[in-house]
């Protein structure tokens, strides 16, 4: 089985120094690969005055691009600009397929455009969900759907996100393959003592926002606590809801059975996960929640709410689900305190193991580079009917803007071997 | 690939399940699509099918609104030409008032003795507001050119007619539900500046308060008196309607022959053409809901 082994661009505006899902993912992702044999390279914009080459474990070289991110942690998008270093970056590394992160990012939407006028073969990966309604989902799944209009393959991290990306995007469902994330089970340990049994600890750890549902936090804590006169609590996270919080904290006196820990450090998660029983998820919205993950590797019982991925991500005897309704929510942590004395800390980290596994993923991946290889070549003119059927209008955008950028392309090649051309000149 | 024939190839190869954790499901590729794919998609849940004839009696309220902007334009263009004096126009305003009233009173459900005085002291506090500032709106515009106040008077009342809200009233009738949203106050605020424009163009004390009370009075209780008629009975709303739009367009074909054939396209194409394109477009909307969507919070937060 001496398969090819490939020298993957990595593309993101979401990487080291941050801290996040798409970060952490492209991370183990690229680290697995070169397990695997493979060349990966990043790309990604500058971070601060993190400019430059560098180069991370495992001979992972990542280029910080020195562009100044300008919304969001996203690169401002001047579709033709980034065009010389992207391609300077692929002929330099020799790169055979480009792989994109992350629907929301504009370096990637722009440097598989780049790739695919080049002749490269793309893949890209899709980590979140989007509506279809409000004006900022139509215009991301617009350009969605550009980008995916000649994609190569495609790699959603649940079944629930596959629906939603093929809808959004039009894609065909076979061209879209399902590789979830997965955990760290080395770094996320249970504690080496198990926890008592006469007071129950709910940890909540999540970005303090709307869409992550700390407003059913609001509304379920004072409940919970009211009904169990054994449990307590511990929020670690940070963000505009905070100060709801405190005052729900104020206002029913629960300053000793609800800590406050602010933002935790990435390193720091573990030791937060592992003083509790029962891991407490309440986002309005997930393609897959690693959190839930990290939380089953640390031998914690996890109840969550039942929406995007969630159902997907867990054997149900490992998580209880519910409705994102403050009174369900409440009578499942009910459920999970009375099937707590069944869980063993430990046998869940080793069936972690099992079911979640990078270097899997890796394979996975593997394999849906190899088919991207595949594929023929497809010349302007049968890439340019993919994007006529985009839309009425936005088809001939799109088929104008890639034509413009094959333009770009033809006239970089041209000056480089005019360029190459009198360097010869000058040395003889 | 190597074949994954096992030794115990005998069994029935599993079914696929629809999880993410454990390894690739053997006998299935990861992009395996089931029957199942979509299964949980709802397409149109909330969509509301139209009938053509209430589409074009709601219509009716726009184009009524339309008619009452283009009759105060009238008063005006009769007032700035001096064909209307300020004795006439002091009469027309305290004829319109004493008529709202009338009109509040009788479709009010609960007539009470309080919201009585309420409004009559709100009334009275307005004009006597009015009379006393009238001497800074007259020289308010004087450095001005003309041209620069007709073309930005149009452009006010345009942006008031676009912004407009059509379906209630910004002054809130007492016990209603909703809070005016922004839009709605920023077109009140439009129409309030343009007639001050205008009525700063005007050459008497008497003149400035007489424009100034028509104005604001049609802007400010207009839509309010027309929602309470609505809300009394449809067919009041109808016949109030087209009797002011018969109003109107005796009166502009009086004025100026090309604004009236003007209004008359207006009419139509708020009152039949839009109603039509609208059910037309109608067929092409595709709502979709699936699991995938942002869980909706069934109670309010409260801050």
């Amino acid at each position: 089985m001496a398969d090819l082994k490939h020298r993957i661009l990595m593309v993101s505006d979401f990487f080291y120094p941050n801290f996040g899902g798409v970060e952490n993912h492209i991370y183990y992702l690229s680290q697995c690969l070169l397990k695997l044999g493979h060349k990966v390279v990043v790309l990604t914009h500058a971070y601060g005055n993190r400019s430059g080459v560098r180069y991370m474990t495992g001979g992972l070289k990542v280029y910080y691009v020195p562009w100044r991110p300008f919304l969001m942690q996203n690169t401002f998008p001047t579709i033709y600009g980034t065009f010389p270093i992207i391609r300077t970056i692929l002929l330099r590394e020799k790169i055979s397929l480009v792989h994109g992160h992350q629907a929301f990012s504009t370096l990637c939407h722009e440097t598989l455009m780049h790739a695919r006028t080049m002749g490269y073969k793309v893949v890209f990966t899709d980590h979140s969900l989007y509506g279809f309604a409000d004006v900022g989902s139509i215009h991301m799944n617009k350009v969605l759907q550009f980008t995916l209009a000649d994609v190569t393959r495609a790699i959603c991290v649940s079944h629930t996100s596959k629906e939603n990306t093929v809808l959004r995007s039009g894609l065909p469902p076979e061209k879209v393959f399902v590789i979830p994330n997965a955990v760290d089970t080395a770094m996320f340990k249970p504690a080496q003592q198990r926890l008592g049994r006469d007071e129950i600890v709910i940890v909540v750890i999540s970005r303090l926002v709307y869409r992550k549902g700390a407003d059913l936090l609001v509304e379920v804590i004072p409940e919970v606590c009211r009904l169990y006169p054994n449990v307590r609590f511990i929020v670690g996270g940070d963000g505009p809801k905070r100060v709801r919080l405190e005052e729900m904290r104020e206002k029913h006196s629960l300053q000793d059975r609800v800590e406050m820990l602010g933002a935790v450090p990435h390193a720091s998660v573990r030791s937060v996960l592992i003083s509790g029983h029962i891991f407490l998820n309440s986002s309005l919205t997930e393609a897959f929640c690693i959190a839930i993950l990290e939380a089953a590797s640390c031998g914690l019982l996890t109840v969550s709410t039942r929406v995007g991925g969630v159902p997907e991500v867990l054997p149900d005897d490992m998580i209880v689900l519910a409705e994102p309704d403050p009174s369900d929510m409440v009578h499942a942590i009910r459920k999970a305190i009375s099937i707590l004395p069944n869980i063993d800390p430990q046998v869940m980290h080793d069936r972690m193991k099992r079911l979640y596994n990078w270097n899997d993923v890796a394979e996975r991946t593997e394999i849906v580079y190899n088919r991207a290889l595949k594929c023929s070549d497809q010349s302007l003119l049968e890439r340019l009917s993919r994007y006529l059927s985009c839309g009425a209008w936005a088809g001939k955008l799109f088929c104008l803007v890639m034509i413009i950028d094959f333009l770009i392309w033809r006239l970089l090649e041209l000056l480089q071997v005019l360029s190459f051309g009198s360097k010869l000149d000058g040395n003889t | 690939m190597d074949m994954n024939f096992t030794a115990d190839s005998s069994l029935a190869p599993s079914r696929w399940r629809k999880v993410a954790y454990g390894r690739m499901q053997p006998g299935y590729d990861d992009n395996h699509t089931d029957e199942t794919f979509l299964e949980d998609m709802v397409m149109n849940a909330n969509v509301v099918k139209r009938n053509m004839l209430k589409v074009m009696q709601d219509s009716v309220s726009i184009s009524q609104y339309l008619c009452i902007v283009f009759l105060v334009v009238l008063v005006w263009i009769y007032t700035l030409r001096s064909t209307l004096n300020e004795n006439s126009l002091l009469l027309l305003d305290i004829s319109l008032l004493g008529s709202g009233f009338i009109i509040l009173v009788l479709t009010e459900e609960m007539l009470s003795l309080k919201r009585l005085w309420n409004y009559v002291l709100s009334v009275s506090f307005f004009t006597t507001g009015l009379f006393v500032l009238a001497p800074i709106y007259q020289t308010l515009t004087r450095s001005i050119s003309s041209d620069s106040i007709w073309a930005v008077t149009i452009s006010l009342l345009l942006l008031h007619l676009f912004l407009h809200d059509y379906s209630g009233s910004t002054i809130r009738p007492s016990g209603a539900l909703k809070n005016p949203n922004l839009t709605s106050c920023i077109s009140l605020n439009a129409s309030i500046v343009a007639s001050v424009f205008i009525a700063s163009r005007l050459p008497s004390r008497v003149h400035v308060f007489a424009t100034m009370l028509f104005s604001l009075q049609i802007f400010l209780f207009a839509p309010l008196v027309t929602y309470c008629i609505k809300k009394y009975s449809f067919r009041l709303h109808l016949l109030f309607s087209l009797g002011l739009m018969a109003v109107t367009l005796t009166f502009v074909y009086s004025l100026h022959c090309l604004l009236f054939v003007l209004l008359v396209g207006i009419l139509i194409f708020v009152n039949v053409v839009c109603p039509y394109w609208l059910i037309r477009i109608q067929e092409y909307k595709f709502e979709i809901n699936g699991p995938w969507d942002e869980a909706k919070l069934c109670f309010d937060i409260t801050d």
